[in-house]
């Protein structure tokens, strides 16, 4: 293993001189940025159009049989008279108003008729808008502030719920141990491409010779998976710090929600187990790719398998609410025991605080010993795949092979 | 150097790949300080012996040694290996590349700098260190696998078709850096169908036919086990007799016919004209191993008698 430091050196510092590598961690903050500027001047456009059509001078007439509209309200919008409903809409017809709205007597039953000259797709709406806006006003000008405040939906509520006398954080319990998922997810998909390209690459340059008589198998394998992990984690801080860095300066701008860290619970067994089992099972699927790529000889071929393993890897998310709901079921045992399915359950029911610790503690287990069966497979196959330069090695094969 | 000492020691090396026999029964030595040819033609077990003595294959029988046991990437016997089959890291600029291999084989990171652009300066790259191996020549990224092997001064450089895809002048430069290997005292194993080059560099050879040894020892040793080092070739529209007092027939080949004497060229002369032999030619030859290749490998073509 004295090379182990060599090979991780070389295969880090030749990734991090790829631009496709720095091209795929930018992409996201990158798309995020462009998002976040198309809502903010979206927000910003939708602000200034609001505050034109505020302001902008109209010439409404108003019929109401209802006799709810205030007619405090109808002066302060200089609204015109007109002698009946037709009289009204032919006012809007031949251009002598820009609208007309007719308040049936029982709101309830009928409708309320809005007439409006043609301004343009969406700007057309604004006559509804004011027509709500009059009934809006006019009731809540009839009531309390309380029963304004239910009308305009302006209530805020908040809830508190109790466990084993403790008083428990709901939802915002799971983001700190939940967060191992989302990485685990992430990781995956963007990394597992890149595993097998690794893998296969000494193979598909013919350099697969020189290199096995130089380091084990084992050396370089491990120093690749270390490697990748490395990369892994760049990339993960790559695209999260531009992204929380815009979060912070942007976060009024593009009017997003406030991260109040100190509401968020952070219970040190679930996050030491989310991180064991996140750490594990990364190490497990890259074992896995690495057989997958060392079996092939070609990354392209080993792709198509590629789907296969995140088909069982990612399968169990359709399961989810089962889950979180019935732990104990049969279904949510077997996949939470299954190594290749294990680590979303595992993840997921350790977020939301139904994961036992023996629970854990045997799915850990079974995800370190499938990690070495996978890895020590991968070495096999890599060291007598080696020289297969345009044919794939099966399973039975490997096992029983003596070269 | 002892150089009696062998540092290779291939003992009743068997191969088979499931039902295929490749080597069948193989022993050999190869002594320390020796340069070490390795014949054969192709698909008569050369690499599959030199892959499985270096560990990348297991035997299905005997032993191979490389000093004291079976080679080890961590033993203390240094490596060059240049294999048949040749590719680098072909998105890697070359001395990255060879920094990489210089470092793996122990060198420092700046050694195996310091080493890889002298090296280059030599066999004219010095401009193309930053270049991607993909963007050379065949010719030049055979030139860097070339400097990934000798790097380190290896004990042992096992070189298997070097001259492939070199051209006469790169072929050339290869032959004075592998006798700059052999004075500094390596063990060169050499696996090749230049049979000049065997002959001029080589201190012993092996030639393996349907994965045994057909022939195995000195240049001399070899080819007076096959009929001395002269032969007579001539060429006659009449059939050569027999006449085992004077000559052996050696190969007969259309109208040329290879005799092994055993008297005066003038006894034979005469003997032929008394049994109205007529001749255009008759001419006193060195056996080379290119005859003697011939004639092992009979009617097959020369290009078929590589490794």
């Amino acid at each position: 293993m004295h090379n182990l430091r060599t090979v991780i050196k070389f295969e880090t510092v030749r990734t991090l001189k790829k631009k496709s590598f720095w091209i795929a961690a930018l992409a996201i903050p990158v798309a995020g940025a462009l998002i976040g500027m198309i809502i903010y001047f979206s927000n910003k456009t939708t602000s200034t159009l609001s505050q034109q059509l505020t302001q902008a001078q109209y010439s409404v007439a108003i019929t109401d049989d209802s006799h709810i509209i205030a007619p405090k309200i109808l002066s302060a919008i200089h609204t015109q008279t007109v002698p009946s409903k037709q009289a009204g809409i032919d006012a809007v017809k031949n251009g002598q108003l820009d609208a007309y709205f007719y308040y049936p007597q029982d709101i309830s039953k009928g409708n309320v008729e809005v007439y409006g000259k043609e301004v343009g797709l969406f700007d057309d709406s604004r006559y509804q808008s004011l027509a709500q806006d009059l009934l809006k006003q006019s009731i809540a000008a009839t009531t309390n502030a309380n029963v304004r405040a239910v009308l305009q939906d302006r209530i805020a509520y908040s809830a508190t719920t109790f466990k084993d006398g403790q008083q428990d954080k709901g939802f915002l319990k799971l983001i700190a141990p939940g967060m191992f998922l989302v990485l685990f997810y992430f990781m995956l998909v963007t990394f597992g491409n890149q595993i097998l390209t690794s893998i296969t690459e000494e193979k598909e340059n013919r350099v697969i010779e020189m290199i096995l008589t130089t380091i084990k198998p084992t050396t370089l394998l491990v120093g690749k998976l270390l490697s990748l992990t490395l990369l892994a984690f760049i990339q993960l801080v790559t695209i999260l710090t531009p992204l929380l860095i815009g979060y912070f300066i942007l976060k009024d701008q593009l009017s997003l929600p406030s991260l109040d860290l100190s509401s968020i619970p952070f219970d040190p067994l679930a996050i030491t187990l989310g991180a064991i089992i996140f750490i594990i099972s990364f190490f497990m699927y890259t074992g896995i790719l690495m057989t997958l790529g060392a079996a092939m000889p070609t990354a392209k071929e080993a792709s198509s398998f590629f789907g296969m393993v995140m088909l069982f890897t990612f399968g169990p998310l359709y399961a989810a609410s089962l889950f979180i709901s019935s732990p104990d079921s049969t279904i949510v045992q077997v996949l939470s025991y299954f190594p290749l399915t294990s680590p979303i359950p595992l993840l997921l029911r350790n977020a939301v605080g139904n994961l036992t610790l023996p629970e854990a503690g045997v799915g850990i287990a079974l995800l370190i010993i499938t990690t070495i069966i996978a890895i020590g497979i991968g070495v096999r196959i890599f060291k007598f795949g080696a020289l297969e330069y345009s044919r794939r090695l099966s399973l039975s094969e490997v096992i029983k092979r003596k070269n | 150097m002892d150089t009696e000492t062998p540092l290779i020691t291939v003992d009743h090396f068997a191969m088979r790949f499931g039902k295929t026999t490749v080597i069948n029964d193989l022993s050999f030595t190869v002594r320390r300080g020796e340069t070490f040819g390795f014949l054969g033609s192709n698909g008569s077990g050369k690499t599959t012996t030199i892959r499985a003595l270096l560990g990348i294959y297991e035997p299905s029988g005997g032993t191979l040694y490389v000093g004291d046991g079976p080679y080890k990437v961590d033993g203390t016997i240094k490596l060059g290996y240049l294999p048949e089959e040749r590719g680098l890291y072909k998105k890697e600029n070359v001395i990255s590349t060879m920094m990489y291999f210089g470092q793996l084989k122990g060198m420092s990171a700046q050694d195996a700098k310091e080493w890889s652009l002298d090296y280059l300066a030599r066999v004219d790259l010095e401009d193309k260190a930053a270049v991607r191996l993909d963007k050379l020549s065949g010719g030049q990224q055979q030139k860097v696998q070339l400097g990934i092997t000798i790097m380190n001064d290896p004990d042992l450089l096992i070189l298997d078709e070097p001259t492939k895809g070199f051209d006469p002048v790169n072929r050339r430069l290869l032959m004075d850096m592998i006798e700059e290997h052999q004075k500094r005292g390596a063990t060169v194993i050499f696996v090749t169908h230049q049979m000049e080059e065997v002959e001029r560099l080589c201190d012993r050879v092996l030639l393996l036919k349907d994965g045994t040894a057909r022939l195995y020892g000195t240049i001399d040793e070899v080819k007076k086990s096959f009929g001395g080092n002269n032969v007579i070739e001539i060429v006659s529209e009449h059939t050569v007799p027999k006449n085992d007092k004077l000559y052996t027939i050696k190969h007969q080949d259309g109208k040329m016919v290879t005799i092994e004497p055993k008297a005066d060229m003038l006894a034979i002369q005469r003997s032929l004209t008394g049994a109205g032999v007529a001749y255009t030619r008759f001419e006193l030859k060195q056996l080379s191993l290119d005859d003697i290749f011939l004639e092992i490998y009979g009617t097959e073509s020369k290009e078929g008698i590589h490794a």
